[in-house]
């Protein structure tokens, strides 16, 4: 027992839980690496991106496929995301990257071991030829799921760590690799976010310079750094992998989608969050002063759904001095896969609410694939009726094909409205380069994202049920799978900034409405309304509101009439 | 002799108090009511089946409502009572919107202060909005839904529990 304390004298006690057997006296050489270490990876992040895509080694084990399979699937119920035909499952190519640099030019990953489950045999060696890796200074773990995947995580984290300091001259620090059992998370997750930033940056970027082998490897990268992740960030960096692998294998989902499920799942995003809410509220009050004084008023609606917007400005119509307007609505939807006609029940459950409230309503239906197809004299423009055009996120999908937004705006004028309101989201998805479209709706979605996640969160008792958002998390998803995924014809979420919007509608014979304060008011108190409702903010804009989460704005409510 | 007048005086006028009973004055017992807040009208209907009944009294809950605004929008009763009544506004929206906007603004040390604050025009608004679409997803979309869930999903979800207490 002697002999045992002699030998572990000097062992700093704190390092010895870890499992580092490191002296006392070692110590403040130990620390000063430390600080090294640090300083050289704080550096490294700022190199910017090229790097890291030239230099990273990737591996390839047959088992991650299917791990970032389950991933998916588990995301995405739809029958048009089914997995089981997605190729990438099958592969299992080993990929080499090879770089210019000389730094990793014997850079060899270790493919054939069993990644996910029995990683403690992979040799220090075999994963840095060439740099003694540094391990990183010991750090707390955590979140408790990664302790889950400590095996598959470090080897990456590693190979980052090794790669990120290639450069750079740190020597080894600690004498442990990872031939320990020790389930201790390496790098901690702030920076596998940025590595998770960085990669799905990098895979975009390979996309559009048409490497497609350097894509696929990254693309799955993504995937595994994806789940040390938690919360909003590792929700969308899958839905950003699963786009961008859609890309990359040519799998795109299939169009157009099933639009009563797409009505399911914007009903629980209308539910989650207030942005259709906010849509929904402004437009009205827009119109609502657009329609004062008159007594015969036509709605034409482009995005009717489930005619959701409606009842509060029957509503407000109803109560205002003078009564209620005699009240007449078109509504405009796509065509419905299975018999149903959607339109008209619709119409007639907002009948039955005018009728509740005593206004006289009248309603008809228009199915149609594109809102191009349609034509004025459609529309049956009675004397003396004072219309008004609506428009929630509907105007963006027209831009896929040429000529069809200046055809509807043409259609819009022939109907001589007193008022256009549009909402569209305030983002510019619709650029020529991929990597600047990717990029953009990369921190949109982020945002978004951010935003859901304090929607029923916070609370132990959920305001919000996980279904709500989960289905609010696949409507966003399919959005974002059409932004990276779809081209031409097929990309219909051309999002354009108000800006941009306002280009358009100027040229087109538009001129803006201010929208008043009573539409500011109205929208701060409902956005009070909502929990983490501090985070929202409601901002106005020449006359535009604007509704945005944090710092960044997120859609926005224009008006139009005749100039 | 004196005393003993006294005492039958006193013994007679506690006799008639005694036959007076809240309960033959409903009008009193109605004001009375008209006064309290949503929690005590809640205790107030338990207590007998009169009260109770009395509590269910729609006129009750929309001075309850509304009895800080004035003068009240014209039209509105007939549009609540039509979509389920004051009560039910009261529920749904009323006192989670008075609540939630409170507690955005007002420290926590005011405590029964709530009610005492005046309702704005837009706040109105917005409550029987709510209201109203509320009605339109529970009452007409509810028998319908897509994909068949258990339980019917409600915009006002948001409104049901208070936030960051």
């Amino acid at each position: 027992m002697w002999s045992c304390e002699a030998e572990d004298a000097g062992v700093d006690e704190l390092f010895a839980v870890l499992g580092y057997k490191v002296k006392s006296s070692d110590m403040a050489e130990v620390a000063q690496k430390i600080e090294q270490l640090e300083e050289v990876m704080g550096s490294v992040q700022q190199d910017g991106l090229s790097q890291l895509a030239s230099e990273t080694v990737h591996y390839n084990p047959s088992d991650l496929s299917s791990w970032l399979e389950s991933m998916i699937s588990g995301l995405n119920p739809m029958p048009e995301f089914d997995s089981s035909s997605d190729p990438f499952l099958e592969s299992s190519t080993i990929t080499t990257i090879d770089n210019g640099s000389s730094v990793n030019s014997r850079a060899q990953m270790v493919a054939d071991s069993d990644f996910g489950s029995d990683l403690i045999s992979i040799p220090g060696k075999a994963i840095y030829p060439r740099t003694q890796p540094p391990a990183p200074p010991p750090q707390p773990q955590p979140q408790p799921q990664q302790q889950q995947q400590p095996p598959a995580k470090k080897p990456k984290t590693l190979s980052y760590l090794g790669n990120s300091v290639a450069n750079l001259q740190s020597e080894r620090v600690f004498a442990r690799p990872v031939e320990s059992t020790r389930s201790v998370v390496l790098v901690d997750s702030q920076e596998n976010g940025i590595r998770l930033v960085h990669t799905l940056m990098a895979c975009a970027e390979a996309v559009q310079q048409e490497n497609f082998k350097l894509a696929e490897a990254l693309v799955k990268n993504v995937g595994f750094l994806a789940v040390s992740q938690a919360g909003a960030m590792r929700k969308v960096a899958t839905y950003f992998a699963e786009a961008l692998a859609r890309r990359i294998y040519r799998l795109y989902p299939t169009n157009p989608q099933d639009p009563a499920f797409t009505d399911l799942l914007q009903m629980h995003f209308y539910e989650t969050c207030p942005y259709l809410k906010f849509a929904h509220f402004t437009a009205n009050q827009a119109i609502l002063e657009a329609f004062a004084g008159k007594n015969r008023v036509h709605v034409i609606d482009f995005s009717m759904k489930q005619g959701m917007q409606w009842p509060a400005l029957l509503q407000a119509l109803a109560l205002r001095p003078g009564g209620p307007p005699s009240f007449r609505l078109t509504g405009i939807g796509p065509p419905s896969n299975d018999n149903t006609d959607h339109l008209q029940e619709v119409g007639w459950k907002l009948a039955k609410f005018a009728e509740t409230i005593n206004v006289e309503f009248e309603y008809r239906g228009f199915v149609a694939t594109s809102l191009a197809d349609l034509n004025a004299a459609m529309f049956d423009i009675r004397e003396g009726e004072t219309v008004a055009v609506n428009s929630i996120f509907e105007l963006h999908q027209l831009l896929a094909r040429p000529g069809a937004i200046e055809k509807v705006l043409q259609v819009v004028r022939e109907l001589k409205p007193e008022i256009l309101t549009v909402v569209e989201q305030e983002a510019n998805h619709n650029g020529n380069v991929f990597l600047e479209r990717f990029t953009e709706s990369l921190h949109y979605y982020s945002t978004l994202f951010d935003s859901l996640e304090s929607c029923g969160a916070g609370n132990c008792d959920a305001l919000v049920s996980d279904q709500d958002k989960v289905m609010s998390e696949v409507y966003l998803g399919r959005q974002i799978c059409n932004v990276v995924a779809c081209e031409g014809v097929d990309r219909i979420e051309r999002h354009e900034t108000l800006t941009q919007w306002r280009v358009r509608f100027g040229s087109a014979g538009f001129g803006p409405v201010h929208l008043g304060s009573n539409a500011y008011k109205q929208a701060s108190m409902l956005l009070a309304l909502f929990a983490g409702g501090d985070g929202y903010r409601v901002e106005e804009n020449n006359g535009c509101l604007m509704l945005g989460w944090h710092t960044r704005t997120l859609i926005a409510t224009s008006a139009w009439k005749l100039s | 002799m004196a005393h003993e007048l006294q005492q039958n005086e006193r013994r007679e006028e506690i006799e008639k108090r005694a036959k007076f009973c809240i309960n033959d004055n409903m009008d009193l017992l109605i004001e009375i009511l008209k006064r309290l807040d949503d929690r005590s009208l809640g205790v107030a209907a338990c207590v007998c089946r009169l009260w109770c009944a009395l509590t269910r009294n729609d006129s009750l809950w929309e001075h309850l409502c509304f009895r800080h605004l004035s003068p009240q929008p014209g039209g509105v009763r007939t549009m609540v009572a039509a979509l389920g009544g004051y009560r039910r506004l009261y529920m749904v929206c009323v006192k989670p919107v008075m609540t939630r906007l409170r507690l955005g603004k007002v420290r926590w040390g005011s405590g029964s202060e709530v009610e005492r604050r005046v309702w704005s025009r837009h706040e109105v608004e917005l409550s029987l909005s709510l209201f109203c679409v509320d009605y339109y997803e529970s009452v007409l979309l509810g028998g319908g839904r897509l994909g068949g869930e258990t339980s019917p999903p409600s915009s006002l979800m948001i409104l049901c529990k208070a936030v960051n207490v």
